[in-house]
C-alpha cells in the first residue's frame, strides 16, 4: 500500500478564511496556513492534494497555491456539516488510502519526525487506517473527538481503536473511553490528521442517506470504521492549534516561533513586552 | 486458631454462616476474652474488607451481649474520659487501644466492655461507610467531577438548544423532566442496604416497581408521575433553586453556598447541581463567585434555574421520593449539559445507571442514604433488582463479593409477565401511607449488624424471606395476585418480625386486625414498604371489594390513629393513593415558546417577590416571562385559582396567626403560668446572669468518686431480714408507687410531643404495651406474689394528664391507679446565641461522618441565625401551643403530690401509708423489692435512692462525694464534663422516700396537707433552695406534607436529685443490677434491651 493522495478540508462556514491566514513559520518564512500544512502533506511524500472548499472560493484558493497543478479544489456544494465535506472528497481520493487533515488546525511538531509522515509510515506498515491522537486532560475532551481503546501490546504509541465519541463529555468518557496506562484523567483525542481507508466513503454515503439533508460529522463514521477493519491511533506528542478558536491564531503562531529560528528574538521581545506591562 | 477466627474466613457457606451466639453461649469469661484478644490481632491484620468489618462486629457483640453477662466479671470500672473523647471525635482504633490497655491490666468490667463495645460497632460501620464512600467515588462517570476543582476547568457546557431564546416569546426554552416513584412489592428484608448487598449479593433480591400517584380525593385525581423537575437558562449570572412543595427559592450567587446544604430547604436541589457536576464536587471550598463557572458553562451575564415539584406525596411514603426526586433532578441536568445521549424522552439503560449511581453520591453529600434500589423510579414499570458478585472490572473487585450498584432487568410482557398482570395489580392493590412518619436509620443498623453477625434466629428468616422472594416473583409471573398477597403478608408476619420486631406496632396491627374483621376472606393480606410499617403500606384485596376498601380503609386509619395518637408520633393524617404503573421511567420533553412557562405553583412562590420589583429592574428574561404568563392564564385551565393562590401568598393569613396566639394565651392562663416569674427568667437569661455555663457548681468544688463501702450493694441487702421486713411493710400497705410520667421524653420521639409512657413500644403477652401497662403489670405481680394492695400514682405534667388519665380511666378500672396532676409549666424561649454556640462548641460533641458532619453544621448555623433573626431569649411561639410550653422538671412532680391533694387522698385512703416508691417512667425493673424496701426501712433514712454502675452511655451525673457531702450531683451541674468519667455510680432516679421525713423537711406534717396554703408556701419555699437548670431540648414543628424541622428552645428545669443535698435530709444509697436500674431512653436502645434479655427480666417481673 502506497498513500499518494491527501484531503484537506477548508469549507466550513466558520473555517473559509483560516487556512488563508498568514503566518511565520518557523523557518522565518511568511506562510499561509494552507502552505504550512500544504508543505506537512509533501513532507510526508505526498504530492496530490485535494482540498475541499466553498464554490465561492475556488478562485482564490488556487491563486494561494499559485496555480500548483497538483493541488485539485474540490467544491462542497451544501453546508452539511464536517462529515459531508470528507464525503465530497471520494471522487478525488477514488479507491485509495489518504492522508486527511483539516483546514483550520496548525500542527507544531515536537520530534524529528513530522506527524503525517509518521501516521502515513505507520498505516503502510500495519496496512490500515490511522489517526494521529494525543493525550488531553479531561477538562478540554468536550473540544475534540475521543477515542477508546487498548494499547497494542510491545509498542509505546500505538493504539487499537475500539470506540469514537465525538466531543464526549467527561461523563461519557470515564464510562467509554478509558484507556488503561494513560494518567488519570486523561484520554486520547484526536490531532485532526488521519490516514482513512476508502470504507470511510461508504460509511459517510450512508450517514449523508440516513442524515437526510441535516449535518453530519466525521466521527460518527469513524466509529463505525471500528468494527469494519482494524483501525489504530498514533499518539504523538505534537502540538495541534484550533486555529479558529479565540487567540487560536495568535498561540499557533507562538508556538511556530518559539520552536523555529526566531524563537530567541522572539523570547526578549515577550519579555520586553512583560516588563512593559507590568509597569503599566 | 480461635473458632471465630475459623468462621470468618471460611469459604464454606455452612461454617462461614455460622452464628456467634452458637460459639459463645458456652464460653466462659476467660474463653471470651482469649477469643477478642485474638480476633483484635486478626482484624488488623485482614486485607478482606467483610472478614474485617464481620470480625469487628465479632467483637462488639462479645462486648455488648456476653462479657458483661458472666458472673465474673466486676460491674465497678471507671471509663477515661479520654477514650470517650477519642470515641466523640471519631478516632474508634485510639479509645480501642485505652479501653484494651485497661483490661489488660485490671480485667474484664462492664464499663470497659460498653466502651468496646461503642468503639466496635462504631468502627465496624465506619469501615462499611467508608468503602461506599469510595465505591461512589469510583464509579465511572463519578471520578472526574472529584479532580475538577477550579472553574476554568470545567468542561461541561450547556446544550445550545437551551440557550436560544424562542424568537417570538423571548423565552428561553425550558426543559421538564417527570418521574415516577417506586414500590418495592417484594419487601426484601432491608436487603437493599449497600453493605448488605456488597457482602451477600445472592441474597439481595427486590421486585422493584415505578408507579405514578395520586390521593385519593373527591375531585376526580388521576394518578401522574409524582415528580416534576425543570431546568432552563435564564439571563441572571445565578444559579436559581425552587423548590415548588416546599415553598422556597433562593439564588445562589457564591460557589460556598451550593455546599450550604442545609441552609434552607433546598439541600436536595444543591446535591443535584454538585452530583451532575455542574458544580463537581471538587470545586468545594474554591471560593469564587459562582459568575465565572457560569459564564463558562452558559455565557456572560447568564445562569441556570433548576426546580423541582412533588405532587402532593407526604414525607415518610416509603415510595423513596426523595431518592427519586434527586434522580429526576440530577437527570435534566444531566440532560441539558448534554451527558445524555437524546435530551428529551426516555433514558438508555446505561444512563439510568449512571444516575442511580451519582443519586447515590448526592445523598451522600446531602448527608443521608437510601437503599441500592431506590431510584428505581428512574427505570421503567416492573423489575427485579438484584445484587451482582464485583468482577475485576468494578472497583469493588477484591474488596466485596458484591457491586455497590445492582442489576436491574425489566420485566416485559413479552418475555416474562402475563398481558393483564398490571391491570390485576391495579385493581387489587390499595396503596396507604398511614401518617407515621418515624427514622427508619436505627433499623437499617440492626439489620446489618444482625445480618454480618449471621445472627442464627435472623439468618434464617433472612433465607426465609428470599424463598418468599422466589415465590412472589413466580405468582407475579403467574398473574396470581391472590398468591402474591399471601407471601407478602407471611413476609410481614414471618421473617421482618423475627429480623426486626420493631418494624410493627399497635397502629398497624389495629389496622390490620379491623381490616381482616371487615373483609374476612376478600382481604388477601398485608404488604409493608420500606423500613418500618405505619407510613407507606399496601392492602390487597378481592378486585371487586378494592373500591370499597379505600374508603373504609381510610376511616379505619383515621379511628386507629385517634386511639393512638397521644402515644405514637403522627407526622400527618393518613392517606389512600390512587395508582398506576409507570411503563416509561424518568423522561423529559423539552418546552418551546409559550409553552416554555414553569408549573403554575412555581408563580405563586416567586411572582410576590417579582412583582415588588420596578419594570426597569427587572431582567429581559423576567419581562417576556411575565407578559406570556399574563396571557396564558386568562386562557388556560389549570391556571384556575392561580390570582386567588396568589393574593393568598402576597397577603399573610393574620386571623389565622391572631388565633393561635389567642389558643396559647389561654392555655398559659388556664395552667397557671405565672407570667412575673417568666419575665424574671427572661430578664436574666438575656442578661447572661443565667445560661448553660451557669448551671455549673463552681470550679472549685471537690468531687470524688464514691468508695464502695459507702454504700449498700443490692445483693448484699437481699437477706431474709430485711426481705421479711419488707414483706410486713408491703403486706401492711405501707409503701405506694409513684411513676414519674410528666415528661415529654423528647429522647423517645425527638421532640415529637407526644405522651412517652403511653407508646406501645413492645409486645408482652402477645400485645403491644405501653409503659403505664407495663409498671401496672409490675404492681400488679408484686400485689399478687406478696399478698398486698399498693396504690399506684402516675404524675402528670400540661402535656400528659389528659391522655394518661383517659387511657388509666379506660383501661384500667381495677387498678389502684390514680393520676397526680402537674400544675406548674413554663413558656418556652428562643435560644440565646452563646448558649447554643456553649453547648455546640464548648461541651464535647460526638462529630458525625464527613459529609454528615459537614451538613450539621450548616444546620447549626442556620439555626443560630433562626435565634438571631427571631430574638434571642424570647418567648417560643411559632409552633402549636402544646410545643411551646413545657413541665418543669420532676423536682415538682412530688411536691406536686402535696399541692394537688394525692397524697393527701392516699392518706385517706390508707392510712398505713408510710413510705412511696418513685421512679421514672422509662426505667422498667424498678418494682417493689421487699428486701430494697426493708432495707429502707431500717436505715431510718428520709430516702433511698438506687444508683447503677456506670456504663458508657449513662451519661447525666451520678453519685458524688461534692465538698465530701455524699449526693447526686446532675451532669449540667459538674463544673468540667471530665468529672462525670471519675463517678463509678449513675444515678437510676428510683427513690425510696419515708413520707412524714419528706414532710417534715418541707416543714409539713401529715394534717398540714389539708392547708393549701401552707402547703404551698412550704413547697415554693422549698423550691427556691433547689437549683434551676437553663437546658436546651429539641422540639418538632410540623408543617407541609408530614414535614418536620427540629428547633432547639430554652427551658428551665428542677431535679428532684437536688434533694440529697439538703444536710436535713439523710440518704442511703444502694447499688442495683443493671436490669433493675436501667432506663430505656431512645429507641434504638430497644433491640439491644431485647438481645440482652432485659426485656426477658421485665416479663419475668409483670402479670398480665
Amino acid at each position: 500500500m502506497k498513500i499518494t493522495k491527501a484531503l484537506i478540508t477548508a469549507a466550513g462556514p466558520d473555517q473559509r478564511n483560516l487556512a488563508l491566514q498568514t503566518l511565520v513559520d518557523r523557518d522565518g518564512q511568511r506562510k499561509t496556513v494552507l502552505e504550512i500544512l500544504i508543505s506537512e502533506v509533501r513532507n510526508a511524500g505526498i504530492e496530490e492534494i485535494g482540498i475541499v472548499v466553498l464554490p465561492d472560493d475556488i478562485e482564490l484558493y488556487k491563486s494561494i497555491v499559485n496555480f500548483d497543478t497538483q493541488i485539485h479544489f474540490i467544491a462542497q456544494d451544501k453546508a452539511r456539516g464536517y462529515g459531508y465535506a470528507v464525503l465530497c472528497g471520494a471522487a478525488f481520493v477514488g479507491n485509495d488510502y489518504f492522508l486527511h487533515l483539516v483546514g483550520d488546525h496548525l500542527y507544531v511538531n515536537r520530534s524529528a519526525q513530522p506527524c503525517a509522515k509518521h501516521l502515513v509510515e505507520i498505516a503502510q506498515k500495519h496496512q490500515c487506517p490511522v489517526s494521529a491522537v494525543t493525550s488531553t486532560r479531561e477538562n478540554l475532551i468536550p473540544n475534540y473527538g475521543t477515542i477508546g481503546g487498548r494499547r497494542i501490546p510491545a509498542s509505546t504509541d500505538l493504539y487499537q481503536i475500539e470506540k469514537v465519541i465525538e466531543k464526549p463529555t467527561p461523563t461519557l468518557a470515564e464510562q467509554k473511553l478509558i484507556i488503561p496506562g494513560l494518567r488519570a484523567g486523561h484520554y486520547l483525542c484526536f490531532l485532526g490528521m488521519h490516514v482513512l481507508s476508502p470504507t470511510i466513503f461508504t460509511l459517510l454515503a450512508t450517514k449523508a442517506e440516513q442524515t437526510e439533508g441535516q449535518k453530519f460529522g466525521l466521527s460518527e463514521a469513524l466509529n463505525e470504521l471500528t468494527t469494519k477493519e482494524q483501525y489504530l491511533a498514533l499518539e504523538k506528542n505534537d502540538l495541534r492549534f484550533d486555529i479558529g478558536s479565540r487567540y487560536g491564531l495568535l498561540k499557533a503562531q507562538l508556538a511556530l516561533a518559539l520552536t523555529g529560528d526566531d524563537r530567541d528574538q522572539i523570547l526578549s521581545e515577550l519579555v520586553e513586552f512583560l516588563t512593559i506591562r507590568n509597569l503599566s | 486458631m480461635s473458632t471465630l477466627i475459623s468462621i470468618i474466613k471460611a469459604t464454606d457457606p455452612e461454617i462461614k454462616n455460622r452464628s456467634l451466639d452458637e460459639v459463645c453461649k458456652n464460653m466462659t469469661l476467660n474463653d471470651l476474652v482469649i477469643e477478642t484478644i485474638a480476633i483484635e490481632q486478626y482484624r488488623k491484620e485482614e486485607t478482606n474488607l467483610y472478614n474485617r468489618v464481620r470480625a469487628l462486629f465479632f467483637l462488639y457483640a462479645i462486648h455488648r451481649f456476653y462479657i458483661p453477662y458472666q458472673q465474673k466479671v466486676s460491674t465497678r470500672g471507671l471509663l477515661p474520659y479520654i477514650a470517650h473523647e477519642h470515641l466523640l471525635k471519631r478516632r474508634f482504633e485510639e479509645a480501642i487501644q485505652i479501653f484494651l490497655s485497661i483490661q489488660k491490666e485490671h480485667g474484664a468490667n462492664e464499663g470497659i466492655s460498653s466502651g468496646l463495645a461503642e468503639a466496635y460497632h462504631q468502627l465496624a460501620f465506619q469501615t462499611l461507610a467508608d468503602q461506599v464512600k469510595l465505591s461512589v467515588h469510583s464509579t465511572a462517570g463519578n471520578r472526574w467531577m472529584f479532580r475538577i476543582s477550579h472553574p476554568s476547568d470545567q468542561p461541561l457546557r450547556i446544550l445550545k438548544v437551551l440557550k436560544e431564546k424562542d424568537e417570538n416569546s423571548g423565552l428561553y426554552p425550558c426543559l421538564h423532566e417527570t418521574t415516577p416513584v417506586r414500590m418495592d412489592i417484594s419487601h426484601s428484608c432491608w436487603s437493599d442496604i449497600f453493605f448488605l448487598g456488597m457482602d451477600y449479593p445472592e441474597g439481595a433480591n427486590v421486585l422493584n416497581i415505578s408507579i405514578d400517584l395520586c390521593i385519593k380525593d373527591d375531585m376526580g385525581s388521576t394518578p401522574r408521575p409524582p415528580i416534576e423537575t425543570w431546568f432552563r437558562v435564564i439571563d441572571e449570572p445565578v444559579i436559581r433553586l425552587s423548590s415548588i412543595d416546599l415553598a422556597a427559592s433562593s439564588d445562589i450567587t457564591d460557589l460556598s453556598e451550593v455546599f450550604d446544604f442545609a441552609k434552607d430547604y433546598l439541600g436536595l436541589l444543591k446535591a443535584a447541581v454538585i452530583a451532575s457536576g455542574i458544580v463537581p464536587p471538587g470545586m468545594e471550598g474554591a471560593g469564587l463567585p459562582l459568575s465565572y463557572l457560569l459564564e463558562r458553562m452558559v455565557g456572560k451575564g447568564k445562569g441556570i434555574e433548576i426546580a423541582s415539584k412533588v405532587n402532593n406525596i407526604p414525607k415518610g411514603s416509603r415510595l423513596a421520593v426523595s431518592t427519586n426526586l434527586l434522580a429526576s433532578l440530577i437527570s435534566v441536568c444531566m440532560r441539558a449539559t448534554g451527558q445524555t445521549e437524546q435530551i428529551t424522552g426516555i433514558l438508555q439503560e446505561e444512563e439510568r445507571r449512571l444516575v442511580a449511581a451519582k443519586a447515590i453520591l448526592g445523598e451522600w453529600l446531602g448527608g443521608s442514604g437510601g437503599g441500592w434500589q431506590d431510584s428505581g423510579g428512574v427505570w421503567p414499570g416492573m423489575k427485579i433488582i438484584q445484587g451482582v458478585e464485583s468482577t475485576s472490572n468494578d472497583p469493588e473487585h477484591g474488596v466485596s463479593r458484591g457491586r455497590l450498584l445492582p442489576q436491574h432487568t425489566v420485566l416485559s410482557n413479552t418475555d416474562t409477565l402475563g398481558g393483564d398482570i398490571r391491570e390485576k395489580l391495579q385493581d387489587s392493590l390499595v396503596i396507604v401511607h398511614g401518617g407515621m412518619a418515624q427514622d427508619v436509620g436505627p433499623v437499617l443498623e440492626m439489620v446489618t449488624e444482625k445480618y454480618l453477625l449471621r445472627s442464627q434466629k435472623e439468618w434464617t428468616a433472612r433465607q426465609s424471606a428470599i424463598h418468599y422472594f422466589d415465590e412472589v416473583v413466580d405468582k407475579l409471573k403467574s398473574g396470581d395476585i391472590k398468591g402474591i398477597a399471601e407471601f407478602t403478608h407471611k413476609n410481614f408476619d414471618g421473617p421482618i418480625q423475627e429480623i426486626i420486631p420493631w418494624a410493627t406496632n399497635v397502629y398497624t396491627e389495629t389496622i390490620i386486625e379491623t381490616v381482616r374483621k371487615e373483609f374476612g376472606e376478600n382481604f388477601w393480606g398485608f404488604w409493608m414498604m420500606g423500613g418500618m410499617s405505619g407510613g407507606g403500606m399496601g392492602f390487597i384485596f378481592a378486585p371487586a371489594y378494592k373500591k370499597q376498601a379505600q374508603l373504609r380503609i381510610l376511616e379505619i386509619m383515621l379511628a386507629a390513629k385517634k386511639q393512638f395518637e397521644h402515644g405514637i408520633p403522627f407526622a400527618m393524617e393518613p392517606v389512600v393513593y390512587d395508582f398506576k404503573i409507570n411503563e416509561y421511567g424518568t423522561k423529559a420533553e423539552l418546552l418551546n415558546g409559550i409553552a416554555a412557562l414553569m408549573h403554575e405553583d412555581y408563580y405563586t412562590l416567586t411572582l410576590p417577590k417579582t412583582i415588588k420589583k420596578e419594570l426597569n429592574e427587572l431582567t429581559e428574561c423576567q419581562r417576556n416571562e411575565l407578559a406570556v404568563l399574563s396571557s396564558t392564564y386568562k386562557n388556560t385551565s389549570h391556571y384556575n385559582g392561580f390570582v386567588n393562590n396568589l393574593f393568598d401568598r402576597m397577603i399573610p393569613q393574620v386571623q389565622g396567626e391572631n388565633n393561635h396566639q389567642e389558643v396559647l394565651n389561654n392555655l398559659l392562663l388556664e395552667l397557671g403560668f405565672h407570667a412575673a416569674q417568666h419575665q424574671q427568667i427572661k430578664n436574666e437569661l438575656k442578661t447572661g446572669k443565667i445560661g448553660l455555663s451557669k448551671n455549673r457548681l463552681p470550679a472549685n468544688t471537690s468531687i470524688d468518686d464514691v468508695l464502695s463501702e459507702e454504700l449498700a450493694e443490692q445483693a448484699a441487702i437481699t437477706t431474709e431480714e430485711y426481705h421479711e421486713i419488707g414483706l410486713q411493710a408491703l403486706k401492711n400497705k405501707e409503701l405506694a408507687i409513684v411513676t414519674l410520667a410528666g415528661g415529654a421524653g423528647s429522647r423517645w420521639t425527638k421532640g415529637a410531643g407526644v405522651v412517652k409512657s403511653l407508646h406501645p413500644f413492645a409486645k408482652f403477652d402477645g400485645k403491644h404495651r405501653n409503659f403505664i401497662e407495663l409498671h401496672l403489670a409490675k404492681t400488679a405481680a408484686t400485689n399478687v406474689k406478696f399478698n398486698t394492695e399498693l396504690q399506684h400514682v402516675f404524675t402528670s405534667s400540661y402535656l400528659t394528664h389528659k391522655a394518661v388519665s383517659g387511657f388509666i380511666v379506660n383501661n384500667n378500672k381495677n387498678s389502684n391507679a390514680v393520676v397526680s396532676e402537674g400544675k406548674v409549666i413554663g413558656l418556652r424561649l428562643i435560644p440565646m446565641e452563646r448558649d447554643l454556640r456553649f453547648m455546640w462548641e464548648e461541651v464535647s460533641q460526638k462529630m458525625l461522618d464527613e459529609q454528615a458532619q459537614k451538613v450539621q453544621q450548616s444546620v447549626r448555623s442556620a439555626l443560630i441565625n433562626w435565634a438571631r433573626t427571631n430574638g434571642e431569649g424570647e418567648d417560643y411561639r411559632d409552633n402549636l401551643s402544646a410545643q411551646c410550653i413545657h413541665p418543669v422538671g420532676h423536682w415538682y412532680e412530688i411536691p406536686n403530690l402535696f399541692l394537688n391533694g394525692t397524697l393527701q387522698q392516699l392518706i385517706h385512703e390508707n392510712p398505713n401509708l408510710k413510705h412511696i416508691m418513685i421512679h421514672n417512667i422509662d426505667t422498667l425493673g424498678a418494682n417493689a423489692d421487699p428486701a430494697i424496701l426493708g432495707y429502707h426501712i431500717s436505715q431510718g433514712a428520709g430516702m433511698s435512692i438506687e444508683v447503677i454502675s456506670r456504663k458508657l452511655d449513662d451519661r447525666g451525673g451520678g453519685l458524688a462525694k461534692i465538698n465530701g457531702h455524699l449526693r447526686l450531683v446532675e451532669g449540667l451541674a459538674l463544673p468540667d464534663e471530665k468529672q462525670e468519667f471519675k463517678l463509678s455510680y449513675y444515678n437510676s432516679n428510683t427513690f425510696w422516700i419515708n413520707i412524714d421525713y419528706l414532710l417534715k423537711v418541707f416543714g409539713l406534717n401529715r394534717t398540714d396537707l389539708l392547708n393549701k396554703t401552707l402547703v404551698e408556701q412550704q413547697v415554693y419555699k422549698m423550691a427556691a433552695r433547689m437549683p434551676s437548670y437553663v437546658i436546651i431540648k429539641d422540639v418538632k414543628k410540623r408543617w407541609g406534607k408530614g414535614q418536620e424541622d427540629i428547633f432547639p428552645v430554652t427551658q428551665f428545669e428542677k431535679l428532684w436529685g437536688d434533694m440529697t443535698s439538703l444536710p436535713e435530709l439523710a440518704c442511703s444509697y444502694i447499688h442495683v443490677e443493671r436490669n433493675r436500674g436501667q432506663q430505656l431512653k431512645e429507641v434504638a436502645q430497644l433491640d439491644g434491651w431485647l438481645r440482652d434479655g432485659s426485656k426477658d427480666y421485665i416479663d419475668s417481673i409483670c402479670k398480665f
